[in-house]
């Protein structure tokens, strides 16, 4: 009798801490569904950019540049273009009424985006440390690597990076880029131009000889001139990190161009159409001698975003 | 409870005839109504007595109507299927004011177009959880007094409220609420449904098997179970760190529900009672502001501009269109009457109350949605943010 007694007390004691969990447990979920979110959201984040308000978004781009960035027929075309408009969307500007081209050459890419003349530099921007501590970077969204152009003339004889020391080759690069660095670092003697479509236009007047660059935006002149040009593979050995250029002070933006950039990644990974591999096939895709996939962007932070709750697979 | 199968039922007995409701309940036959109908008549067997209605109720009024219990049952109920229906009705009234931002021209506007039904829909949509939780929280912690109310110390008249309500609620209520509650929650909240469960039914694990070496194992089954289903959830949850009542929440409630079911010690009842009657209003009316302050229309932007002039985007919520204007109430305060000719674009919006709180699945079921709105996104499983809806409001 009394071992049944002390049991049903033991049951009843349970029971009491059960049923007091279990209230605990509730009041504290109710609490929690009431809490502000722990983690920062886009919206968030865009409150603290220096663009929240504006009416236009400013995307500095390449004008000269086939396939990245070109002005064709008054109309900005090519990859760094495609990926500006997916970024400048995904911002909440959409439209041609909304975002603004603004056009950079290669060498007023940091001084613009330093001077608040732009807002985002979308043009064969290379992420180097030295400019880190210029500008901030978001990505990269493509890996590219350095190559040299000659014209076919020559396709022959400039094969290797001992050639280009050749002081009989006129070689030309454009200035204020890693390429510039590079060739340099090589002991290779460059005429420097402003942009490398100037390179393309010496070449094709007979100034110079070949002309070194991302292998992006020499494919583009190559589609622009099939006949004319050939690449050629050289071990420079420097692969390029190209990503989208914000002003230094603006932490906030560049974490949101990452995240959005991410998001593209995350698409194409999962085997949907992503907007970066939209933009690739439009316009880089066909001239590529290697098919390049997006790379994965760097430092991307943890923001929480309305379609967060839609089914991944 | 009418007078007329009461004396068919009394006249059945007298005969040869059978009683035509055999299932009628034995306990008709104590009413006063039957021994009146039976005694007057000295109709022949089976023919049914016309017994006017009258003086059968002012022979029972003095002193026993107001005690029957059948009596009590049917007024509470009553009043149980009136709130029921009403209270919805009032909260979606208040709300109109509330979303009008108190002008009371602007709720007289929402009023003249949003539908009765439209906004019935909207407020169930809206308050499901609301009134599952409620529901829910009443019967399972009705069912745990009700089972411990004869452990009362003697002299205690009343049993608690939510015991009452318990004993006067049909099963199938109770049941119904839970299945609201199982569709409605958020997925991360469900598993608090099992003690709640077990409690409302008062299941104890004896139920699974009368023997306990198979009883231990079909319990260890159901937690290998749930287990399986949980595990990668928890493997995230550790891996993300600082979601400790995540993991509570997960991992506790099934182990709550072995013990939940059961009488209460006697000195715990009151108190309990008094202290959950407390914090289920408290809770009701806590909970029941945001339902207040959700919006009754879809939030959306509109783009507004001559062609090929300057554009404006509108946000708010569209109240009505006709042939001239769009009426926007804008989401700041305030009425805009564009018209039609210079509305150039308009996309749905999410509202930043929808912003998910953790980064966690249930097998690719986001942890905040419920079973109903995860299957949703399963049918239409795209999600696209407009660029209109990133505007500053």
């Amino acid at each position: 009798m009394n071992v049944v007694t002390s049991q049903s007390r033991l049951r009843a004691v349970a029971t009491t801490l059960a049923v007091a969990l279990t209230l605990t447990l509730a009041a504290a979920a109710g609490c929690d569904s009431r809490r502000e979110p722990d983690l920062p959201s886009v919206q968030e984040k865009l409150r603290e950019t220096h663009i929240y308000g504006q009416s236009k978004l400013r995307i500095g781009v390449a004008t000269n540049e086939p396939l990245m960035g070109e002005l064709r027929n008054g109309q900005h075309v090519g990859f760094d273009v495609e990926i500006g408009r997916y970024v400048a969307a995904s911002l909440g500007y959409e439209g041609d009424q909304r975002l603004e081209f603004v056009s950079v050459s290669t060498e007023d890419r940091i001084p613009a985006l330093q001077g608040g003349t732009v807002d985002l530099v979308v043009s064969s921007f290379s992420m180097t440390e030295d400019r880190k501590k210029l500008v901030s970077f978001a990505g990269p969204y493509l890996v590219t690597t350095q190559e040299v152009m000659v014209s076919t003339r020559l396709k022959d004889k400039i094969r290797t990076i001992e050639d280009l020391r050749d002081p009989a080759y006129r070689i030309c690069t454009s200035g204020g880029s890693t390429t510039e660095a590079e060739l340099e670092k090589h002991q290779v003697k460059t005429f420097v131009v402003k942009d490398v479509g100037d390179c393309v236009d010496g070449i094709r007047k007979g100034r110079y000889d070949a002309v070194s660059s991302d292998e992006s935006i020499l494919a583009g002149f190559l589609a622009s001139f099939p006949k004319e040009f050939e690449i050629v593979d050289m071990p420079f050995g420097t692969s390029e990190l190209l990503g989208v250029g914000v002003p230094i002070g603006d932490p906030a933006l560049r974490d949101l161009v990452a995240f959005f950039l991410q998001k593209s990644y995350e698409q194409g990974r999962d085997g949907q159409a992503s907007p970066w591999q939209t933009a690739y096939n439009r316009t880089l895709g066909p001239w590529l001698r290697a098919e390049k996939r997006q790379p994965q962007p760097l430092e991307v932070p943890k923001l929480v975003d309305f379609d967060d709750k839609a089914p991944r697979r | 409870m009418s007078t007329a199968p009461t004396a068919t039922s009394g006249a059945g007995a007298e005969g040869p005839v059978p009683p035509p409701r055999a299932s009628m309940p034995t306990g008709t036959a104590d009413v006063p109504g039957a021994d009146v109908g039976t005694d007057s008549a000295g109709w022949p067997a089976g023919v049914p007595v016309a017994e006017p209605t009258e003086p059968v109720v002012a022979e029972v009024e003095p002193g026993r109507v107001r005690w029957d219990p059948a009596e009590r049952r049917a007024r509470a109920s009553q009043s149980f299927w009136t709130a029921l229906v009403g209270v919805p009705a009032i909260f979606s009234v208040l709300r109109l004011g509330v979303e009008a931002g108190g002008e009371l021209q602007t709720t007289l506007l929402l009023v003249a177009n949003v539908g009765p039904v439209n906004l019935l829909a909207g407020f169930v949509t809206t308050a499901a959880r609301l009134l599952s939780t409620g529901m829910v929280a009443v019967f399972a912690l009705g069912a745990v007094l009700a089972v411990s109310a004869d452990r009362l110390p003697p002299g205690t008249r009343r049993r608690p409220l939510f015991a009452r309500w318990a004993d006067i609620t049909p099963a199938w209520v109770v049941l119904a609420s839970f299945l609201l509650a199982l569709i409605t929650w958020p997925l991360l909240y469900l598993p608090l449904l099992l003690p709640a469960f077990v409690a409302a039914f008062q299941l104890r694990p004896e139920r699974l098997h009368e023997r306990a070496t198979p009883r231990v194992l079909l319990i260890l089954a159901l937690l290998a179970g749930y287990g399986w289903l949980m595990l990668p959830t928890l493997r995230d949850a550790v891996e993300q760190g600082g979601e400790r009542l995540v993991l509570a929440l997960i991992v506790v409630p099934p182990l709550l529900a072995l013990f939940i079911a059961g009488p209460l010690p006697g000195m715990v009842i009151r108190p309990l009672a008094s202290l959950t009657e407390v914090a289920v209003l408290a809770m009701l009316v806590w909970a029941a502001l945001p339902v207040i302050s959700t919006p009754v229309l879809p939030l959306t932007v509109t783009t507004v501009g001559v062609e090929n002039g300057p554009t404006e985007d509108v946000r708010g919520h569209v109240v009505t269109t006709d042939d001239v204007n769009m009426v926007i109430l804008q989401e700041r305060g305030g009425v805009r009457y564009v018209p039609v000719d210079l509305v150039r674009a308009q996309v749905l919006c999410p509202s930043e109350e929808e912003l998910p709180r953790h980064r966690l699945r249930i097998h690719d079921f986001h942890v905040e949605d419920s079973l109903l709105e995860g299957m949703g996104r399963r049918v239409r499983p795209v999600h696209r943010i407009d660029a209109a809806c990133r505007a500053p409001g």
